[in-house]
């Protein structure tokens, strides 16, 4: 998002949003891109429809199979100050699963992991804390070794 | 999100975030970002451009196969082309005017005849992207319709989910009217900016403006879950008119 394009005092409120400090730079390397698995970590706030949807800054995360049928991926942040047209016209702006499916078919990517994760991006970093471990946990058990954030 | 990548990469899994605001990129400084310079809500850019989507896609997978971390914040130059307004793009119904100052009854009246009228619309729409967002309520958008015009005429449903207050209800009826309405503005194809489907809905419907009307009633109720609700779930901050 370019904030000079934004009123001034909406720029700033962007800009002074509360983040987290990290004392550390954790760091992981890996195989080339071609023998990576990929998954996708959301904050949108993305549910499977008729899961329970997120209700408020949750610090909980939802599971979402990569086979999941198009009309079954909602999107629940809490958030109404951000675009969600392009999300109705096209899953992939935010969980761009086809993409990752044509990038594996090509052999850019190695393959695509089986499930995918989507977390309440307005909840304080600090409560995910633990849902970010069980997460971590899954992934690895997916022999997952490249994950995509996407944030909204 | 960049604090994802910082619990994930010390769990021993290597990690980039898409970035949609720079600032908070460079202050929690995740092992890997790539900021992208699209509007909120749209990570990967521009909705049904694949080959755009791939773009942003691989110049954030590529950041993978960089050894000159830890801490890479890289920027992706092209705008987002979807951003401008598609000028052929047709409402899908006339804009209703002078609905601001009817009466809530009159108001909802309208509200259940313009959502009738949008359902053709919708139901092309849905054929074309074979998918729906609405549904975050649970209820068919018309029971989802229904409920939120009993609210405006002052009424007071019980929640249309067992597990939900009313309110809580209310906010998620909002939400699968708004997509709805929405989705029925893409039917035929059409390229909208979000601007335009945004000023559309806002500026020219029945159905925005009793939204904007429930907002400001329920600010003024007893129940503080009632001011929540229509302090952050139904008007975005921008489409909120002076003076509320």
């Amino acid at each position: 998002m370019r904030l000079d394009r934004l009123p001034p005092a909406t720029a700033e409120r962007y800009a002074a949003l509360e983040c987290p400090d990290f004392a550390t730079t954790p760091w992981v390397e890996g195989p080339p891109l071609a023998q990576r698995r990929v998954a996708i970590v959301s904050s949108a706030g993305l549910v499977v429809r008729g899961d329970k949807v997120f209700r408020g800054r949750d610090a909980d995360y939802r599971t979402i199979p990569a086979g999941i049928a198009p009309e079954n991926l909602l999107c629940s942040h809490i958030s109404i100050n951000f675009d969600r047209t392009g999300f109705q016209e096209d899953r992939n702006v935010v969980f761009p699963i086809d993409r990752l499916n044509e990038l594996s078919a090509e052999g850019v990517i190695g393959s695509v992991a089986p499930t995918h994760y989507s977390f309440m991006g307005a909840t304080d970093p600090v409560q995910m804390v633990d849902g970010a471990a069980e997460v971590a946990a899954k992934l690895k058990a997916d022999h997952v070794d490249a994950v995509l954030l996407t944030s909204v | 999100m960049s604090a994802l990548g910082h619990y994930l990469e010390e769990a021993g899994i290597a990690s980039v975030a898409i970035a949609l605001i720079r600032p908070q990129a460079e202050h929690t400084r995740p092992p890997r970002a790539l900021w992208v310079p699209f509007e909120l809500g749209r990570p990967i850019g521009p909705p049904g451009d694949a080959p755009f989507q791939r773009r942003v896609i691989l110049a954030a997978l590529g950041m993978l196969e960089a050894d000159n971390g830890p801490v890479l914040l890289q920027d992706f130059a092209d705008d987002d082309p979807r951003e401008a307004p598609d000028a052929a793009w047709r409402p899908p119904i006339p804009p209703a005017d002078g609905v601001e100052s009817l009466e809530a009854g009159v108001l909802a009246d309208l509200v259940d005849a313009e959502l009738r009228a949008l359902a053709p619309a919708y139901a092309k729409s849905c054929t074309e992207r074979a998918r729906s967002t609405v549904g975050l309520l649970g209820a068919p958008p018309a029971a989802a319709a229904d409920y939120v015009t009993a609210w405006l005429r002052g009424e007071q449903p019980q929640s249309l989910a067992a597990d939900m207050s009313p309110i809580l209800s209310l906010r998620f009826a909002v939400d699968d009217i708004k997509a709805f309405a929405l989705e029925a503005a893409l039917a035929g194809g059409g390229q909208p900016s979000s601007q335009q489907q945004g000023d559309w809905f806002w500026n020219e419907t029945a159905t925005g403006a009793a939204i904007r009307r429930l907002r400001r009633t329920l600010l003024t109720d007893e129940d503080e879950r009632a001011k929540l609700i229509a302090t952050m779930f139904m008007v975005p901050a921008l489409r909120i008119p002076p003076g509320g």
